[in-house]
C-alpha cells in the first residue's frame, strides 16, 4: 500500500485557519480550531457526527461564517465584520467571491445544477465567473470528464446518471476552476457501496498528482492511505493530529482509540 | 342568422375579431405585469425584512380576498385620481386620466400577481438549497446565481401554477367590460343587443374563449416538457 509523501513544513501555506469559534444558536460548534495545509497536503478530517469537521470545512469557503478567528487562503486573510446584532458576515462580498474561485468544493449530495446537462455544469462557473472562452472551457470540460471517466456521458442530464457518476462529475465541475486547493465533504457518504471506489479511485489520483486537498471522510482505509496528515476532532476542537501512521495507528488519546476501534472492526 | 357572424358589412365578425385581439392584449399585458408583481411579491414575502413581509401579506390578503370585480371598480374611479396626486406630487399640475386599457391591465394585473406572487414564492422554495450553495463555492455573485440558477429552475417549478394564473387572468379580462373597453366581452354584449340574437353571440365568445385557453394550455404544456428537461427521465 503506497503513502503521501511526507510534506515539508517550509512549504508555503495554502490554507491556514486560525482559533476559529462557530456557534449555530445556543450550540457552539468550533471551539477554538487552528489548522494549516501547506501546498501538496492532503488533510483528512476525522470524528464522530457532530464533532465539527463539516463545519470546520464549511468555513474554510465561508460557506458557514465562523463568529471568531481568521481564515487565510494562500496568504490573503478574508475580512470579517459584525453586524449591529452582532452576527458575523464578510467584510466585502467580491474577495469572499474571489477567494471561492480558488477553492473547488465538492459536497455529499453531488449538487449538480439538474437543469444543465454534465458538459454545462462543467463549463458554468469557468466561462461566467472566471471569463474563459466557452470553446476553451469544453474543451478543458471534455479532458477533465474524461480523466473521471465520464466523457461519454457529457450531454446527459445529471438525474440520467448514477450517484457516482454525478460525484464524479461534480468532481470535474470543481476541478474545472483550476482550483489551489479542493475541498470534500464527505464525498463518499450518500453513495451505494458499490460506487464508492469509483469515486475514491478519482480523489487517490487527485492525491497522487500533488493537489492540494482538504477531505471530511469516514473511510479509515482511504484516509491512511492518501492523507498526508489526519486531523481528528472531537466536540469542536482537535483532539489530536499528525500522520496517518499515528493517529490511525498509535493514536496518544483514548478517544482516538475508541473511535478507531468502532470505525475500523472489519476494514483491512 | 349565421350571416350576423360574418365578416361581411352586416356582420359582426370583424368586431369579434377585434375584440379577441384586445382581450389577448389586456391579458398579455397583464399577466406580464402580474408576474413582474408576482415576483416583486415573493422577493418581499421571503425576504428577511418584516417591513417587506407585511406589505406583500396586506396586498395579497386585498386583492385575493376581495370581488376581482371590485378591483376594477375601484381602479376605474380612483385610479386617475390617485395618478393625478401622484404627478402632481413629482410637480405636474394637470390631471392624469388613465384610459380603459391601462386601468384594464391595472386591475387584472393586480389581481393576477396576487396570485403569481404565490406561485413563485413557492417556486423558489422548491429550489433545491444546494444548487445554491454549489453555485455561491464556484465565487458565482448573488445576481449571477439569480440569473443562472434560481430563475431557471424557479421558472420550471412555477411553470404549472403559472399556466392556471394565465387562465384565470385571461377569463378576468372578461370584468374589464364593464369599463367599456372593446374586448371579446364587451363586443359580444354589444352584438347581442343590437341583434336581438344573444344565445348566439354568447356561445360564439364561449368558442372563442374556449380557443384562446386550450391554445394556451398546450402552449402552455410544451414549455413544461422543455423546462424539464433533466428532472424526468427520458
Amino acid at each position: 500500500m503506497h503513502r503521501h509523501p511526507p510534506v515539508s513544513d517550509s512549504a508555503p501555506a495554502a490554507v491556514a485557519v486560525e482559533d476559529l469559534h462557530k456557534r449555530f444558536g445556543e450550540l457552539e460548534v468550533l471551539k477554538g480550531v487552528s489548522l494549516t495545509a501547506r501546498e501538496g497536503d492532503v488533510i483528512t478530517l476525522i470524528g464522530s457526527s457532530g464533532s465539527g469537521k463539516s463545519t470546520l470545512l464549511r468555513c474554510i469557503n465561508m460557506l458557514e461564517i465562523p463568529d471568531d478567528g481568521r481564515v487565510v487562503i494562500g496568504g490573503e486573510s478574508i475580512a470579517l465584520k459584525k453586524t449591529r446584532g452582532g452576527a458575523s458576515v464578510p467584510a466585502d462580498s467580491r474577495q469572499v467571491e474571489r477567494i471561492r474561485t480558488r477553492l473547488g468544493m465538492v459536497f455529499q449530495s453531488f449538487n449538480l445544477w439538474t437543469h444543465m446537462t454534465i458538459l454545462q455544469n462543467v463549463i458554468e462557473a469557468p466561462v461566467h465567473v472566471l471569463g474563459v472562452p466557452k470553446a476553451e472551457a469544453v474543451d478543458r470540460a471534455r479532458m477533465l470528464l474524461d480523466k473521471v471517466g465520464i466523457l461519454a456521458k457529457a450531454d446527459s442530464y445529471p438525474v440520467q446518471l448514477s450517484g457516482g457518476q454525478q460525484q464524479r462529475a461534480a468532481i470535474a465541475r470543481a476541478l474545472a476552476m483550476q482550483p489551489k486547493v479542493m475541498l470534500f465533504d464527505e464525498p463518499t457518504s450518500a453513495l451505494d457501496p458499490e460506487l464508492v471506489g469509483e469515486v475514491l479511485r478519482v480523489i487517490r489520483q487527485l492525491a497522487d498528482e500533488g493537489n492540494t486537498m482538504i477531505l471530511v471522510t469516514h473511510e479509515m482505509g482511504f484516509a491512511r492511505e492518501v492523507a498526508s496528515k489526519v486531523v481528528f476532532l472531537h466536540q469542536g476542537r482537535i483532539e489530536e493530529e499528525g500522520s496517518p501512521d499515528k493517529v490511525l495507528t498509535n493514536p496518544d488519546s483514548d478517544r482516538v482509540r475508541q473511535f478507531l476501534s468502532r470505525h475500523l472492526s472489519g476494514a483491512a | 342568422m349565421l350571416e350576423l357572424l360574418s365578416f361581411g358589412p352586416n356582420g359582426w365578425g370583424g368586431q369579434l375579431l377585434m375584440g379577441t385581439a384586445m382581450t389577448v392584449a389586456v391579458a398579455v399585458s397583464a399577466f406580464a405585469f402580474g408576474i413582474l408583481v408576482g415576483s416583486l411579491g415573493a422577493s418581499a414575502k421571503l425576504s428577511h425584512s418584516l417591513a417587506l413581509n407585511v406589505v406583500a401579506d396586506v396586498y395579497t390578503t386585498i386583492v385575493r380576498g376581495i370581488p376581482e370585480l371590485l378591483v376594477i371598480y375601484l381602479l376605474f374611479f380612483g385610479g386617475s385620481g390617485v395618478a393625478t396626486s401622484i404627478a402632481s406630487a413629482f410637480g405636474y399640475d394637470g390631471r392624469v386620466d388613465l384610459n380603459a386599457f391601462t386601468i384594464g391591465v391595472l386591475a387584472v394585473g393586480l389581481i393576477s400577481g396576487a396570485y403569481s406572487t404565490e406561485v413563485i414564492r413557492g417556486a423558489v422554495q422548491s429550489v433545491p438549497f444546494g444548487q445554491i450553495e454549489a453555485a455561491r463555492a464556484c465565487g458565482m455573485s448573488r445576481w449571477l446565481i439569480l440569473r443562472r440558477v434560481l430563475v431557471p429552475q424557479t421558472l420550471r417549478f412555477a411553470l404549472p401554477g403559472l399556466g392556471n394564473v394565465w387562465q384565470l387572468t385571461l377569463k378576468d379580462t372578461a370584468l374589464v367590460s364593464v369599463t367599456a373597453l372593446a374586448e371579446l366581452m364587451r363586443i359580444t354584449h354589444l352584438a347581442a343587443g343590437a341583434t336581438r340574437q344573444p344565445f348566439l353571440f354568447y356561445s360564439t365568445a364561449a368558442v372563442l374563449y374556449l380557443m384562446l385557453t386550450t391554445i394556451s394550455t398546450a402552449l402552455f404544456n410544451r414549455a413544461e416538457i422543455s423546462a424539464n428537461r433533466g428532472v424526468r427521465r427520458a
